[in-house]
């Protein structure tokens, strides 16, 4: 299986404070690689230099895409999901509260739509070409909807969803930017059982069934041991363990870094 | 009622009283006037204490009868009634607006007064209506909007007076001329968010005004431009007397001169640039660009997150904005005849914030409530002078106390994949 994602020696320091130290791992297509550690072991900085909110000290960061690969390091701010089409959700839910669901999922497909509407210009002529391409980005929005179950939903706020509906929404709106890597911060976070089992399959659906890798944080093992591919441990920004998920749980650093050891 | 609570409510009126006698005291009770040489206190107790104990009186009473739940309880049913019926009944409702603003000329206990006041109501319905794409829909809090006005203004001034162009030319090219200068706003306020943009936008508000004062070879500075070119009706003057080999617009349809006519013409005019401005919002809603406005003021992180780029998003806001300011502005000066500075200070931007906040941000409907209550309640209270600012500052307490999130506040999606409920 080809590399998808690969960090060299990436370095984020916060004036005194090193949040990520020379970490290095690669993430591969179709697959899901899970980042996993104590809390503030530096994940979601992590991500944030992916995602370009954060631009790291050192290191790269490169996207391969066939034979030629893209450095992240380019990119920042909204072209990161524009150009090199890495999508990523939040920690905390960030979906657009006051809009209704299928317009959460309009908005992230805004680049091909501004291009259909002529920036505007075709779109205020109401014009058959720019209608055709709405319908499609609606028809793509169904899709993802009837998937998670929300389809009778579409016309409600995003806000007045239950929780576990809006982790899901916030990932579906995410695929819809069809993106090559998607970057998942604590999906599972607040989930109930029930509902972390709905999720894992729906990662596994997306792992399977379209071109994108998924790079996951999580706290809930029940996710990670179940879904994950590779498993990357941080602890205090350094990478201190890389394997499969049986080989984690086994692993002695792995223990110690989550219970503390004995003197 | 046990007398623990009387007891409790007599505090409270005193209390009340005291809070009255702070704002009483000063304002009404010290009065100045002149008397030969300067000016002298006259005392005025009497209609101060009368207006505490009135006060303190009725208070008593509102907590005695806990009159106050039921009649909270009755205007917010009222008001929700209110906007249930503007809400499912939307489009009848416009219809019915937009048909009785087209015959209202013509009623007959319409006047003069009646006209001008409509006018300017509509004028501060198309400032709100463009300052909803910036406040409503972008929420970006833009507290100098009077700056493109006058930039309209000013620009339809000096185009009309320099070049003697027509109207339907110095229009576009003032709108021009205040997107341009909404683009120059906006680049600097980029990364600002809430209070710190609402600053920076105040301050530019003023620096236009200031550049005006100033600016004398250009301006004029504070005595204004005179003699802007009225409008005509596609080439017809409003005069009682055409110059040569012109025909004016009452010869022209045979009819008595009446200074009506130009009144009935310019509140047309405004009435079709305020539509306008309502329909260009209400179809660019519904467009990407317009989900992308909605959606920066929801969220700016995940819009970036979602490839959006929150510049050219931002831009095209107040650019649009603007450009409707500009429009107005046009409209303000060629009916003044006559612009100076004065015309454009922070008191217009807050009120135009004011209707679009009160109104409910980002609703159209809630824009024209909003500026017939505020403009018309300031107006109607005309005979009282100063203190119809008091009337003004009520008409927004009231609001604010009955429907915290403006007069009409629900949101309807641009998009919807089930249809119209039933």
């Amino acid at each position: 299986m080809s590399n998808l994602l690969s960090v060299e020696n990436l370095t984020m320091k916060f004036g005194g404070l090193t949040a990520i130290d020379d970490l290095s791992f690669d993430a591969k297509n179709n697959k899901i690689t899970s980042i996993i550690g104590p809390n503030g072991a530096g994940k979601t900085t992590v991500f944030n230099c992916l995602t370009g909110f954060y631009k790291p000290t050192n290191g790269q960061m490169f996207l391969h895409k066939e034979e030629s690969k893209i450095s992240l390091r380019k990119y920042t701010d909204f072209k990161i999901a524009y150009v090199a089409k890495v999508a990523r959700t939040f920690q905390n839910i960030r979906l657009f509260p006051a809009m209704s669901v299928l317009e959460n999922l309009l908005v992230a497909q805004h680049n091909e739509l501004m291009v259909a509407s002529g920036y505007s210009l075709f779109g205020l002529l109401n014009l058959k070409s720019y209608r055709d391409k709405e319908q499609l980005a609606v028809d793509k929005a169904k899709y993802w909807l009837d998937i998670i179950g929300l389809t009778h939903r579409a016309d409600d706020n995003a806000g007045d969803l239950p929780y576990g509906d809006q982790r899901k929404l916030e990932i579906v709106r995410a695929m819809c930017i069809e993106p090559r890597l998607l970057c998942l911060d604590e999906p599972a976070a607040g989930l109930n059982p029930k509902e972390s089992a709905e999720l894992n399959k729906l990662l596994k659906f997306i792992k399977t069934e379209k071109q994108t890798g998924i790079l996951l944080i999580e706290h809930d093992m029940s996710v990670v041991m179940g879904i994950s591919d590779h498993v990357v441990v941080l602890n205090y920004g350094k990478k201190i363990f890389e394997g499969t998920a049986d080989q984690t749980k086994k692993s002695k650093e792995v223990i110690e870094a989550y219970l503390g050891v004995d003197e | 009622m046990e007398i623990k609570d009387i007891i409790q409510s007599f505090k409270d009126s005193l209390f009340t009283g005291l809070i009255a006698l702070a704002l009483f005291g000063p304002i009404v009770g010290l009065r100045t006037a002149s008397k030969g040489e300067g000016l002298f206190i006259t005392p005025q107790w009497g209609v101060v204490f009368l207006l505490v104990g009135l006060c303190i009186l009725g208070r008593f009473l509102i907590n005695l009868n806990s009159a106050r739940k039921t009649e909270i309880t009755f205007f917010s049913k009222f008001t929700s009634k209110f906007s249930v019926i503007t809400e499912d009944k939307a489009k009848h409702f416009a219809i019915t607006a937009i048909l009785f603003a087209v015959v209202f000329p013509f009623l007959p206990f319409t006047d003069r007064y009646f006209m001008d006041v409509a006018i300017m109501i509509l004028t501060y319905i198309m400032l709100g209506w463009g300052l909803n794409i910036v406040v409503g829909l972008a929420g970006l809090l833009d507290l100098g909007y009077v700056a493109f006005y006058a930039v309209g203004a000013y620009s339809y001034a000096l185009i009309a007076t320099t070049f003697g162009w027509s109207f339907w030319i110095c229009l576009p090219l003032a709108g021009l001329f205040a997107a341009f200068f909404g683009i120059l706003l906006g680049f600097p306020v980029l990364r600002l968010r809430g209070d710190y943009l609402a600053i920076v936008t105040l301050g530019f508000g003023e620096i236009i005004r200031i550049i005006l004062i100033n600016w004398y070879e250009v301006t004029n500075g504070p005595d204004g431009i005179t003699g802007i070119p009225r409008p005509s009706f596609f080439g017809l003057p409003f005069k009682r007397s055409p110059d040569e080999g012109e025909t004016s617009f009452h010869l022209f349809f045979n009819l008595d001169y009446s200074t009506m006519h130009r009144i009935i013409f310019l509140y047309y005019l405004i009435l079709v640039l305020a539509l306008i401005t309502n329909y260009f919002t209400l179809k660019i809603r519904k467009l990407p660009v317009g989900r992308a406005w909605e959606a920066l003021r929801e969220d700016e992180i995940a819009c970036k997150s979602l490839g959006v780029n929150p510049t050219n998003t931002k831009l095209t806001a107040f650019a649009i904005g603007a450009m409707f300011g500009g429009f107005a502005g046009s409209f303000f000066a060629t009916r003044q005849a006559f612009i100076s500075p004065e015309s454009f200070t922070f008191i217009e931007s807050a009120i135009i914030v004011a209707i679009v906040v009160l109104g409910g941000m980002g609703s159209q409907t809630g824009v024209v409530l909003a500026s017939i209550f505020l403009i018309g309640i300031t107006e109607m209270f005309r005979d009282l002078e100063q203190y119809r600012m008091i009337a003004f500052g009520g008409a927004m307490v009231l609001i604010m106390v009955f429907k915290p999130k403006g007069i009409l506040a629900n949101r309807k999606p641009t998009i919807l994949m089930h249809g119209e409920k039933k």
